[in-house]
């Protein structure tokens, strides 16, 4: 294995895990909101005042997946 | 600015006899929010009792449904219409006299025959849909029925059946049921069906009709289609009376609705044989205004009085007062909850903060110009206060993303004829000939992160504000100090981070002397910050302590403005590549036949795939940056839950007085 293969073959990696960061949390973030999404949905539809509300809990779990990108770029640049 | 409208507690008190003006002239003012007079609970209002509506109430309700109930019919909403001509009252009085009744009989006829003919309509449909299967069997109806030594079944079964007994079978084989008639002799009946049933027979009624199958579904058809004619006959000439009577409906509901809303007001207030008390609010401002007003249309047979306000019982409700520029945002305020009388109100912060991240998510010129243009192009369509308060937030963030765009250098992806003024965002795609030198992703993020840093730490001190406000005794000082804490923790933390890694944009603490056990200055003044922060926190409410890595993942969050606003890029520049490196560009070289169908398609996906990322760009700049809001700032000092001020009487825009 000559030095050039090992480098590509680090970025290689390095793109991997940046991809597996993201992916991975994308469908973290996208099972904890399906079920706060549905919840969310019902509530507004019995009493359309607590949308702010819901609107809000149901986009906590979206931090999970910032990070993954966070983390992403950060392995990229 | 930053506090909601000064409201006043007024009293008014008259004899019944000034009911009429004085309901009048509260509502022309369209300034007194009445606070309801409940019978069950209301302190010092012994004797009191709810009082009843004015004269003429009914006969204004019953018009005003009839109005209704026309504009159903002929579909006319108040929200389609341009406030042009407004009508007066004398003339709408005697307008709704004369031609209310012609115009509910015209509408209400042509409706009810309308509906008749659906109705026969569904009839016809109905008889085909039963004609249908028969169809393919080239038997008379008519041969169907009227037997007294045969039986005659019909229907769909699942395969072909074989019968034993003898008889007449009809057979047609179908794509998902096979329909099969057969005509037996009543006494074989029960073989017949039990061998049918063994192929899951379904019966069907035999149809009342006499001729051929395809016959009778013509004749039905036509008739169909005749009354389908008359029906748009009738429909047109609803759409007339539309065209011809919408603006004096529309004027009519606005009048009647007034009308009604004051003959039945006095159900809100206390009566008693002789006189009537209303509580309501006013603006602190227009108390006089008010007040005088009163005074002048009973001839000063009233008692007005400014009751002194209980902030911790009375529930205060609350109007935005926000520069002109801000008001907008109030819509967006809204739909999270409206600020407590107590508390700050955070319009004019978010006024001006969200479009900057709209701006710095989205900053393309070209999709800034677009958006812009889009927002002038809808306001023709969208009617209504709240479309209208949308465009103008929308109007705002699409000049900023325009702005950033300029010091982005970017173009629909493309570079503009300048570098970056900012940190680049240009990616390096299809071999790096637009990219440049790439992005400028640590400094990017760094950026992302101070502006949540500062965003959270403006909250915070709203926070204390906040508190200092609405709390009170031992409890009000330990929560403002407990915000501090939450500052001191967040800055403490940041010390420590810059005395042990050097990062661009940051302060560097890394060369500072050593103090005591390899630890220097900035990270022990640090450490001090956050123990002190959280004996803080904790004195307040030791369960927040479980709340403490908000700080960071707050904080990494605003990290969202680097990253959609890099993935809306990425796509842009995608879409270029694919439609002008790899389909537009090697066929311009040498124009071929097939070259041209190249150009057609890579045009093709460079329009589309704008057009969905703009759209892209505009949700997710647009949800994003008001997410940060909601989620990161708010929570750190901003409650709502206020009760919307809703005065008593209305905008006028289709009549006068």
């Amino acid at each position: 294995m000559t030095l050039e293969m090992v480098q590509a073959s680090q970025m290689g990696m390095k793109a991997l895990g940046a991809g597996l960061a993201v992916g991975l949390t994308g469908i973290g973030a996208g099972v904890a909101e399906m079920a706060i999404g549905s919840a969310a949905v019902g509530a507004t539809a019995e009493n359309k005042d607590v949308f702010g509300l819901v609107l809000l809990l149901t986009v906590i779990p979206e931090t999970i997946v910032i990070f993954g990108l966070v983390v992403g770029l950060l392995l990229l640049f | 600015m930053l506090k909601p409208e000064q409201m006043s507690r007024l009293l008014i008190v008259a004899t019944r006899d000034q009911m009429g003006p004085v309901v009048t002239e509260l509502y022309r003012h369209n300034l007194f929010h009445i606070e309801d007079y409940v019978e069950a609970k209301a302190e010092g209002y012994e004797g009191f009792k709810i009082g009843t509506p004015l004269a003429g109430a009914s006969e204004v309700s019953g018009d005003l449904v009839k109005i209704r109930a026309i504009q159903n019919a002929i579909s006319v909403r108040a929200d389609d219409l341009d406030s042009a001509n407004k009508c007066t009252r004398t003339e709408l009085k005697s307008k709704i006299e004369r031609e209310l009744p012609i115009l509910e009989r015209e509408v209400e006829e042509l409706t009810v025959r309308r509906s008749k003919l659906d109705v026969r309509v569904k009839a016809f449909e109905q008889k085909i849909a039963e004609i249908k299967p028969f169809v393919n069997i080239p038997v008379d109806l008519d041969l169907y029925r009227g037997y007294s030594g045969f039986s005659v079944f019909a229907g769909y079964v699942a395969r072909e059946v074989t019968l034993s007994v003898p008889c007449e079978m009809y057979f047609s084989k179908g794509k998902e049921k096979n329909f099969i008639v057969v005509i037996a002799p009543v006494d074989q009946r029960s073989e017949v069906e039990r061998a049918l049933q063994e192929s899951a027979f379904q019966a069907l009624p035999i149809p009342e009709e006499s001729g051929m199958p395809q016959l009778r579904i013509d004749y039905y058809s036509g008739q169909i289609s005749t009354i389908s004619k008359e029906i748009a006959e009738i429909n047109q000439n609803l759409v007339n009376v539309r065209e011809k009577h919408a603006g004096f409906l529309i004027a009519c509901e606005e009048f009647l609705k007034a009308e009604v809303e004051q003959t039945e007001v006095p159900l809100r207030f206390a009566t008693t044989k002789e006189t009537f008390v209303a509580e309501g609010w006013v603006p602190a401002q227009q108390v006089d205004a008010i007040s005088d007003a009163l005074v002048n249309a009973t001839g000063g047979k009233i008692f007005v009085a400014v009751l002194p306000t209980d902030l911790e019982h009375d529930v205060v409700p609350v109007e935005y007062d926000n520069p002109s520029f801000a008001k907008p945002a109030q819509m967006l305020m809204d739909v999270y909850s409206r600020p407590k009388y107590t508390e700050l109100d955070p319009t004019l912060v978010l006024s001006i903060v969200f479009p900057l991240f709209f701006g710095l998510i989205l900053g393309d010129v070209g999709y800034g110009l677009m958006l812009l243009v889009m927002c002038f192009g809808l306001r023709g369509f969208l009617k209504g206060e709240e479309s209208a308060q949308l465009l103008v937030v929308l109007r705002n963030a699409s000049i900023s993303s325009i702005i950033f765009g300029l010091l982005y250098s970017e173009f629909l992806g493309f570079a503009l004829p300048w570098k970056p003024l900012m940190f680049s965002r240009h990616l390096k795609i299809g071999g790096g000939e637009e990219g440049g030198h790439g992005p400028a992703i640590p400094e990017l993020m760094i950026m992302a992160i101070w502006i949540g840093i500062l965003h959270i730490t403006l909250g915070r001190i709203l926070g204390m504000i906040n508190h200092s406000r609405q709390d009170h005794g031992d409890h009000r000082i330990k929560a403002v100090m407990a915000n501090f804490g939450w500052l001191a923790v967040m800055w403490g933390l940041l010390m420590v981070i810059w005395s042990i890694a050097a990062m661009p944009l940051m302060p560097d603490f890394t060369t500072l002397p050593k103090i005591v056990m390899g630890i220097n200055i900035a990270a022990f003044i640090g450490g001090v910050m956050l123990i002190v922060g959280v004996v803080l926190i904790a004195r307040d409410s030791a369960l927040e302590i479980v709340e403490l890595p908000t700080i960071i993942s707050h904080v990494l969050s605003y990290a969202r403005i680097v990253a959609v606003g890099l993935s809306s890029v990425a796509i842009a520049m995608v879409v270029n590549f694919i439609a002008i490196g790899m389909l537009i560009n090697p066929q311009l070289e040498k124009i071929t036949i097939t070259g041209v169908l190249f150009i057609i398609m890579g045009i093709a996906v460079f329009l589309i795939g704008h057009a969905l990322n703009m759209a892209l760009g505009i949700l997710g700049g647009g949800l994003h940056s008001i997410r940060l809001h909601y989620v990161e700032f708010f929570t750190k000092f901003y409650k709502g839950g206020g009760k919307k001020y809703n005065p008593f009487g209305m905008k006028r825009r289709f009549t006068e007085d």
